[in-house]
């Protein structure tokens, strides 16, 4: 069955069994690598992506559920050589061993961001609950959510100012 | 303990917790023939020619190769740190390719903190004996002693100003030579990258989507497959009636070979979904069962049992000499 997605602004029509989870529709149909397989039943967060802003599971969201909404990846955010704000802090930061968790924890901390830019340590904590991460990166990934909220702030700024 | 051990006797036991295995086959290196020749430092030892783990072409291009890859440790930066110390250049100045079956070498797993130790080492060597041949050619090219020489951005400058590229003189070189068991390595005051901090070059792609993990691999005419996993240790296929699961969408071919089953399909969803109805279609002769899991404290109680003193308390009997 077609299913018409917008990912990361694009529309896209893939032809798949309406109940597939959006992780494999990314990852097989639309050759994205951000979102990670982990554990395929919503436990660890590493295939989490945004829909409408929010940040969800995507290894268990059935891809027939999302038409006519606004998923968001990793890869929707920026670019290597055009890093968004929240790229920009992990990267300035380090704030990655193997990195699998990463995206997923990015995606979170995005979601988070967005809805609330100035959060406190507990509100960062709270909405990285979902994210699991195996290599022991958290107080980097902490330092590096905090450092995205200050590039993003000053981004704002500068757009404010110069528009 | 070398009888059969089967789950029953590890129980049997009691008190002690008994794992067996084996570990076949063993570590690749050991598979290896013994090296001739002296002994390199390294795995150099093993890949004995310089140019398995450095090549520079004649543009200047610098390719340092690694059997070891980037598991998130952060090798592939040190190890280019490493190179471009010994060959005088900047880190950004080499292009690392990792452990890759057609054109590393193969230095087995890794693990057991051995990249820098074992890569780094031959890498370092390497690097150091490529510069002095680098050096070497410079000297009989200026007819000056290679000692007056200075190698930095890729090119060697003589005392009077004259200059030559690495790309002019490797192209004058044949790198395909077994390594020395001595390199000239730079001495640790002279260190300009190694001890440093560097930003690890791993992870720009790891977030931003780029290609990482062996799950971004997505080869030409790639298809997916899907193990079905046996209820329990020891189990054996009774049947399975595969005709169903054969007619699902994408299904390319159920496979069995003994108690081996798996569904191979064009979509990687596809395999799961027909992994799962295979998994209910599919009967077992269960031999070996674990224990109720509602249960396990009335089984552990209920196991042959040794009583001994683990702790006892008191004053400590103790006949030493007090200082
Ligand atoms: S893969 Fe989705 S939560 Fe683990
Ligand atoms: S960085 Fe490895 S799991 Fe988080």
């Amino acid at each position: 069955m077609a299913i018409t997605l917008d990912v990361n602004g694009r529309t896209q029509e893939v032809d798949t069994d309406p109940a597939t989870p959006l992780l494999y529709v990314l990852r097989d149909y639309l050759k994205l690598n951000a979102a990670k397989f982990g554990c395929g039943l919503g436990q660890c967060g590493s295939c989490t992506v945004m829909v409408d802003g929010q940040a969800v599971f995507s290894c268990v969201t059935p891809v027939m559920t999302l038409e006519g909404r606004k998923v968001t990846t990793l890869e929707g955010l920026g670019t290597i050589d055009a890093p968004a704000p929240i790229q920009t802090a992990f990267i300035e930061v380090q704030a990655a061993q193997c990195g699998y968790c990463i995206p997923g924890m990015m995606m979170s901390a995005q979601a988070l961001l967005q809805k609330n830019p100035q959060p406190s340590e507990r509100e960062i904590r709270d909405a990285l609950r979902t994210n699991l991460c195996r290599c022991g990166t958290h107080m980097r990934i902490l330092a590096a959510i905090r450092r995205a909220g200050e590039l993003m702030k000053s981004a704002a700024a500068e757009k404010a100012g110069t528009g | 303990m070398t009888q059969d051990i089967n789950r029953r006797t590890i129980l049997k036991a009691g008190g002690a917790l008994i794992v067996s295995f084996s570990i076949l086959p063993a570590w690749a290196q050991e598979a290896a023939q013994p090296a001739p020749g002296p002994k390199l430092p390294g795995s150099l030892n093993d890949e004995r020619f310089l140019d398995s783990w450095i090549r520079i072409d004649a543009e200047g291009k610098i390719v340092v190769f690694t059997g070891k890859a980037e598991l998130g440790q952060g090798i592939k930066t040190a190890l280019i740190q490493v190179a471009a110390e010994e060959l005088e250049v900047e880190p950004a100045d080499i292009a690392l390719v990792t452990a890759d079956t057609g054109r590393t070498a193969d230095e087995g797993f890794t693990a057991g903190s051995q990249s820098m130790q074992n890569s780094g080492t031959a890498i370092r060597n390497a690097a150091a004996q490529v510069r002095e041949l680098l050096l070497a050619k410079a000297a009989e090219k200026f007819g000056t002693g290679s000692g007056e020489l200075k190698a930095a951005e890729k090119v060697i400058t003589a005392p009077d100003g004259r200059k030559a590229g690495y790309g002019e003189l490797a192209a004058a070189i044949d790198l395909h030579i077994e390594a020395k068991p001595q390199s000239m390595l730079k001495a640790p005051g002279t260190l300009r990258i190694i001890g440093k901090s560097l930003p690890r070059v791993d992870i720009p792609a790891k977030v931003t989507g780029g290609i990482a993990y062996v799950q971004d691999l997505r080869l030409e005419g790639m298809v997916h497959a899907r193990i079905v996993r046996p209820p329990s240790y020891n189990a054996t296929l009774a049947q399975v009636d595969a005709s169903r699961i054969e007619a699902m969408p994408g299904v390319i071919k159920v496979v069995r070979d003994g108690n081996f089953l798996a569904v191979v399909a064009e979509r990687e969803y596809q395999a799961v979904s027909a992994m799962r109805a295979l998994a209910t279609a599919a009967q077992w002769i269960e031999n070996e069962t674990l224990p109720d899991e509602t249960r396990l404290p009335e089984m552990l109680a209920g196991l042959e049992r040794e009583v001994g003193t683990v702790a006892q308390e008191g004053a400590p009997h103790f006949d030493g000499k007090v200082f």
